[in-house]
């Protein structure tokens, strides 16, 4: 084991506490400080029990006042604020996933944008019935960008990838009429049902919901996933380091922020070019380090081995440490307050899309047709910035874990082949881990998603619960904030291993992996969604016998709760540390942790005790394990 | 039922059994009846290693039961599980050792080996890190049909692979005549199943030996064997409980186990991938085995009409079974490496001169002379005697060749078998060629081979190019020595096994294994300039009496990660050089004469310091330094080198007798040279003489032995 060592939130918690006191050197904001500020949360609004669709209210239930102006009662109230809620995340997922199709359609030999898995593509355009036969690969990928682009409004039928699904649970949803149809008909659905005079019956509110997931799932986190890999390269296995150790003070750092990797890949792109990195040199730093953060930051990790600077609640940790000289973001989970932030030193806060405009920003306008001249322009900027970096505020944490990352479902799949015997064994399927499972040597898996919270001492939930539950002999596949909170405290290091129980263990070792698999960005959980997929598949069981959960203990956004309802609705359970506003309604509450088992396979557990939520989830493990005889 | 139950109830049987034998032999023999294993100096080995803790009588033995009881928990986690398997084979050995109550030979007449002591453990260090045994198998049960079985065996032997046989596989090997014996390496280890342990026993003693694993560290010692031992199971037949109890502690261990028992895998989900692999075809079984463990067989294609590999390298070939033979020790024979200009080899010719074996009487003696010309842009004469000395090796390698002996005292056997299956002397030239290139495709661009069997040719060109080519080479040996060159080199070639032990071979103290020379070393380094043989300097001394150098202490400090300082050449009180545990020989310090005993790896009775050489051997080895006792080479004893910070040879008063007479010549002339001492091998003492130190004491006042007056060393 050497000297290797998990960083622990203590020490993260240190580090924090040492770049706010420069923070508080320049007067600077921090969410700490906004969190107490806004404690306690309005009671209302944390139990969804608050109504303000139509003009008449707002209303808020309460035993003295039961209904609301137009008679809707509780339920129906918090049943239409969660629909709501989740129509933000799915078009938010969508619509990034919208973007991708437009860059592919743009691609071009020459172009800024080219195809990089040439064999990705061929694979869709089977998928999506796009003849292929003598065709220019680049008509081939404008055609394929163009039928995926159509199933975002397509009139008829539902979602293609749901074909990838085992045909047990493609009919149950089709059966219960939650199977998704165009993406932005299931969003668009959800916010007529949600208008003053629709859907106040839970049940429907709770059906829609899942089956607006589950076009983003299956639909357009889907389309971002695939296409962001024909564009720029399926993961594999690849080494890189994560926390705010990986950014360099002798460098001009880079940071980039957000979720869309058609920004970020031409900025690492650029970045790289001997030219600029000269240009740095002539204006005296040693070289460019780009980092990362959030998704974004995933995206470029696992393609280009680009280190993780840190997850969400980090984002304001790197321009507090005074060493960076732009913050570079495209959209989603960028905090307003990085402008008053960027102010407070020399950094750049540089936006570049029409989707996130914020105040105090520096906005050069990004775009697919321009990718590589506004990437050149923004190096140049954070280059020429350096000159501006006040030293005496500089203080870069010494802290940071090497991690190897990229296990899309391609990667695992060739990671399985490599335990294959090719005397027995067929190869290109998830049968060795079956198999591991099966015999018991794995006891399951647990998929680790979703964001921080401050509501959850940052990162204590996501590291805490992996750490037992590989010392349990559970894998895990994490993705988003959590895969970079595991990959911050070490637990993407493959000498992790020594951290496990035995069978866990043994698997790392045979196959070479840490016990946390970095799949990717949020949009990525839908690579999990086709792992469990090809899993039932192989096995012959239904998705929802599989001894396979799903987690989010710190999740915060409207894309989690999107991401929530379609892996339930894929037929997984999925364990959650933070109420998605909810407990106000005992009917929809009641709906969400059992009534749509009936519908989908899979319910909801709510448990904000972080030791109860992993036992809970070992015990569900457990149960679907007995129940299939294993 | 699953995986996990069958395993739990196949270890309460094991445990069941050793519970009952225990309690009978208690009854019947009291708590106090010493109990052990012959040959080996750690108790109990599997039991001693997982626990730290030694067993030496019945009444321990019950305590121990009841540590494996705590071991054998029943979660359902692979853990558990590995602790059942491990607890089966603890309960397997503690079987095992009530059978050699007494001194009893329980496998005499059995044709099984049952135990194995530690000196075979050490024999194998050597052939499993060069990559001879390039793995070892474990085939236990019964197989579909005694040809599948011989089929399996023999396609392991001729690979290289060390056999274990536990079951009725042994009977089906001997119905088909399978050649078997440690010299053949296909090891009939017993009927029971219980006798598996014997092998396990090795792998275990493996990481006490050459990896210094801590006795009681059970997760440092699965770690070592599952890293370093390449050993998998073969499981034929029915599985039962017991069995996948016991494949459950080959898991554990690292080891890989493959069955044809389709049944049991229907109705159980045991497939693990490379760990319980399903292959219902036996004639699978040797493929899918060396891919589950990650062997790679070393290919050398020969073009011979009989089986080459390194099994047969210990084969006998006896005077009954014998077509033809050379021998050098009556007729003209001799076998020679000669470099040439590239113009003067034309490659892959193979030439007889003379008749062919067809001509000569079955049970006849011939003159034989065989001389390798080889030609490289980078060979050079100093290599000659390295090749030269591996012609024993890869003659014996052959089925049904033997070789003994070198330069012209060599003696080669073919045997009839050999010889109806068309073996003949070009065969030899091929044999030659092929490993010579292929061993040495860094040196030699060209090579090509004269066999001559005209007795007079052979007589005049042994007068005329062999003997004062040997003469020549003598010359240059005599005048290498520590001092004389420039250069140093480590050799960590065992490292696979001993991870942190390195040692410095010089020409006056060769490597401790006794298979690299500072020629070897340098041939190796030329060969492999990245490998494991790496130069080092010798320009900044520090110590000149007992050999320290700072650029040794940088390279050894380097070679072995950090885990030694410094090591002196030619001490072993100060800072001696470490040993892997493959050494031949090692030596002691005796202190009521202020000298030293050897013993080698071959003695298998008592010493004056009152260990045997397991004992002994047991005291060092792993890379780490133990004042007092260094292991060496048998070529080593008769060195000036030989510490000679402590006043050299004169220190040696004891040593087997048979070791004695091997180096007696060299030895006496060393000790005539520095001491003026004749007959120096006459002063030192032997088993036959005295195994105790106050009647080899009175022996050496009698023949006024020289360390009697030298300082105490301690």
């Amino acid at each position: 084991m050497g000297d290797f060592k998990l960083t622990t939130v203590e020490e993260f918690e240190a580090a924090t506490a040492r770049l706010l006191e420069t923070g508080a050197k320049v007067g600077a904001d921090a969410w700490q400080i906004r969190v107490k500020n806004q404690t306690p949360h309005c009671k209302f609004g944390e139990q969804g029990v608050c109504c303000r669709i139509c003009a008449m209210g707002p209303c808020r239930i309460t035993p003295k006042a039961p209904r609301g102006i137009c008679g809707c009662d509780v339920h129906g109230i918090v049943g239409r604020n969660y629909l709501k809620f989740t129509a933000g995340g799915a078009a938010t997922h969508s619509d990034h996933g919208r973007e991708i199709c437009h860059t592919l359609y743009l691609s071009a030999a020459d172009g800024n944008y080219k195809v990089k898995d040439e064999a990705k593509l061929m694979k869709l355009a089977k998928e999506f019935g796009v003849e292929t036969e003598g065709r220019d690969l680049y008509d081939v990928a404008h055609e394929v960008a163009e039928v995926g682009l159509m199933e975002y409004g397509k009139p008829f039928g539902f979602q293609k990838f749901l074909d990838r699904m085992p045909v047990s649970q493609k009919d149950l949803l089709i059966e219960n009429e939650i199977a998704p149809r165009a993406i932005d008909r299931e969003v668009a659905s959800s916010m007529h049902m949600t208008h003053m005079g629709c859907s106040s019956l839970p049940e429907a509110l709770v059906k829609q919901s899942i089956r607006c997931g589950l076009g983003d799932g299956w639909g357009g986190s889907m389309m971002g996933t695939e296409f962001s890999d024909v564009l720029f390269g399926t993961p594999k296995p690849i080494d890189t380091e994560a926390n705010l150790g990986v950014m360099n003070a002798d460098n001009v750092n880079i940071v980039v922020h957000g979720h869309d990797p058609s920004l970020s890949e031409m900025i690492c792109e650029y970045a790289d070019d001997p030219e600029m990195i000269a240009y740095a040199k002539e204006m005296g730093a040693k070289g460019i380090t780009v980092s990362g953060v959030c998704c974004t930051s995933n995206e470029v990790a696992m393609r280009r081995g680009i280190p993780m600077a840190g997850n969400f609640l980090q984002q304001e940790n790197v321009i507090l440490t005074g060493a960076c000289e732009a913050i570079v973001v495209d959209v989603q989970c960028i905090f307003p307050a990085l402008g008053p932030l960027s102010k407070c030193f020399h950094t750049k806060f540089i936006t570049t899309s029409p989707i996130a405009r914020m105040p105090m920003s520096d906005y050069i306008r990004f775009s697919s047709a321009n990718a590589g001249e506004n990437a050149k322009q923004i190096v140049k900027t954070a280059i020429e910035n350096f000159k501006n970096r006040k030293p005496e505020l500089v203080h870069i944490p010494d802290m940071k874990q090497k991690a190897t990352v990229g296990y899309s479902l391609e990667a695992i799949v060739k990671v399985l082949d490599g335990v294959t015997n090719s005397q027995v064994d067929v190869t290109g399927t998830t049968k060795p881990l079956l198999e591991c499972v099966t015999s018991g040597v794995l006891r399951g898996a647990v998929a680790m998603v979703g964001c921080n919270n401050p509501k959850i001492r940052p990162d204590l939930a996501h590291i805490e619960l992996m750490k037992k539950l590989i010392a349990n002999d559970i894998i895990i596949v994490a993705s988003g904030c959590s895969a970079q909170a595991a990959a911050k405290a070490g637990l993407m290091d493959k000498r992790a291993k020594d951290l496990c129980g035995a069978g866990l263990k043994r698997v790392c070792e045979l196959a070479d992996i840490p016990p946390v698999l970095h799949m990717g960005s949020c949009v990525d959980i839908s690579r999990m969604m086709n792992l469990v997929a090809e899993l039932a598949k192989d096995s012959g069981l239904k998705i929802s016998q599989l001894p396979v959960v799903g987690c989010a203990p710190e999740w915060m956004s409207e894309k989690a709760v999107s991401i929530g309802n379609y892996v339930v609705g894929t037929g997984i359970d999925t364990f959650l540390g933070v109420d998605p506003y909810v407990s106000g309604s005992t009917e929809v509450a009641e709906l969400l942790t059992g009534g749509v088992r009936e519908w989908t396979g899979a319910a909801y557990t709510v448990e904000k005790d972080i030791d109860k939520l992993v036992d809970a989830m070992i015990d569900r493990i457990e149960e679907k394990r007995a129940a299939i005889g294993i | 039922m699953t995986l996990f139950d069958v395993v739990f109830s196949g270890a309460d049987t094991v445990y069941g059994l050793a519970e009952g034998a225990i309690n009978a032999a208690i009854e019947k023999h009291g708590a106090d009846k010493e109990v052990s294993f012959p040959g080996t100096a750690y108790c109990l080995p599997c039991y001693y290693a997982v626990t730290g803790t030694k067993v030496t009588n019945l009444g321990e033995l019950k305590e121990a039961l009841g540590v494996v009881k705590g071991l054998e928990t029943k979660n359902v986690k692979l853990n558990d599980v590995f602790m059942n398997g491990v607890g089966t084979a603890l309960c397997a050995e503690f079987i095992e050792a009530l059978k050699y109550l007494d001194g009893a030979d329980p496998y005499e007449g059995t044709g099984c080996s049952g135990h194995l002591s530690d000196a075979v453990i050490r024999e194998l260090g050597v052939p499993l890190v060069t990559g001879d045994i390039p793995g070892v198998a474990v085939i236990l049960g019964k197989a579909p049909t005694a040809d599948d079985a011989a089929a399996l065996v023999k396609s392991y032997q001729a690979q290289g692979i060390l056999v274990t046989l536990v079951g009725d596989v042994i009977d089906q090997c001997v119905e088909k005549n399978v050649n078997m014996g440690a010299n053949v390496r296909v090891i009939p280890l017993g009927k029971d199943v219980t006798s598996v342990l014997h092998v396990v026993s090795v792998a275990v003693r493996a990481a006490l030996i050459f990896g210094n694993v801590e006795p009681g560290d059970a997760a440092g010692l699965m770690k070592y064997t599952f890293e370093r031992v390449p050993a998998f199971v073969n499981a034929l037949g029915a599985l039962n409980p017991v069995v996948v109890a016991c494949g459950a502690g080959a898991i554990a261990l690292g080891f890989p186990v493959v069955t044809n028992d389709v049944e049991t895998s229907k109705a159980v989900n045991i497939k693990v991938p490379k760990s319980l692999i399903v292959q219902p075809d036996v004639d699978k079984f040797n493929a899918t085995s060396l891919e589950a463990r990650d062997i790679k067989i070393k290919i050398t294609n020969i073009d011979i009409p009989v089986a080459f590999a390194s099994a047969f390298e210990g084969e006998i070939v006896r005077k009954k079974q014998m077509q033809v033979e050379f021998d050098g020790s009556r007729v003209d024979c001799f076998e020679l490496v000669q470099s040439k200009e590239m113009t003067e080899v034309e490659d892959h010719k193979i030439e007889l001169i003379g008749p062919d074996f067809d001509t000569f009487e079955k049970g006849s003696k011939h003159s034989i002379a065989y001389i390798v010309e080889v030609a490289g842009k980078n060979m050079q004469t100093d290599f000659e005697s390295v090749f030269e000395r591996k012609f024993h090796s890869y003659l014996n390698c052959v089925e049904g060749v033997m070789h003994t002996g070198q330069r012209d005292m060599i003696r080669v056997r073919i045997s009839d078998a050999a010889y109806e299956a068309g073996f003949r002397a070009k065969h030899i030239g091929e044999v030659l060629y092929a490993k010579v290139k292929n061993d040495y495709d860094a040196v030699v661009d060209r090579c090509q081979v004269k066999i001559i069997t005209d007795p007079e040719l052979v007589g005049k060109l042994r007068h005329e190019i062999a003997i004062p080519a040997f003469d020549k080479r003598d010359d240059r040996l005599k005048s290498l020595t520590d001092e004389s060159v420039d250069v140093y080199y480590s050799c960590i070639m065992c490292q696979a096994f001993s991870p942190s032990h390195v040692c410095v071979v010089t020409p006056e103290r060769l490597g401790l294994c006794g298979a690299v020379s500072w020629l070897d070393a340098k041939a190796t380094n030329e060969l492999e300039p990245t490998g494991p043989c790496q130069v080092i300097t010798k320009e900044r001394v520090i110590d000149d009496r007992i050999g320290e150098y700072e650029d040794v202490n940088e390279a050894v400090k380097k070679f072995s990660n950090g885990a030694l300082e410094d090591v002196s050449l030619y001490s072993i009180m100060e800072k001696p050089m470490t040993s892997c545990g493959c050494f031949e020989c090692i030596c002691g310090i005796e202190p009521m004469s202020n000298g030293v005993i050897i013993a080698n790896r071959e003695y298998a009775g008592m010493t004056p310091l009152g260990m045997t050489f397991p004992e002994l051997a047991s005291m060092t080895g792993g890379g780490v330094q133990t004042p007092g006792f260094m292991g060496h080479g048998k070529h080593f004893i008769a060195s000036k080198k030989f510490m000679k910070a402590e006043g050299g040879i004169e220190r040696i008063v004891w040593m087997p007798k048979d070791l004695k007479e091997q180096v007696a010549e060299r030895l006496n002339a060393t000790a005539k040279e520095l001491y003026g001492i004749d007959n120096f091998t006459d002063m030192v003492g032997d088993e036959t003489i005295a195994e105790d130190p106050e009647t080899l004491l009175n022996f050496l006042t009698e023949k006024g032995h020289p360390a009697l007056n030298l300082e105490p060393m301690m």
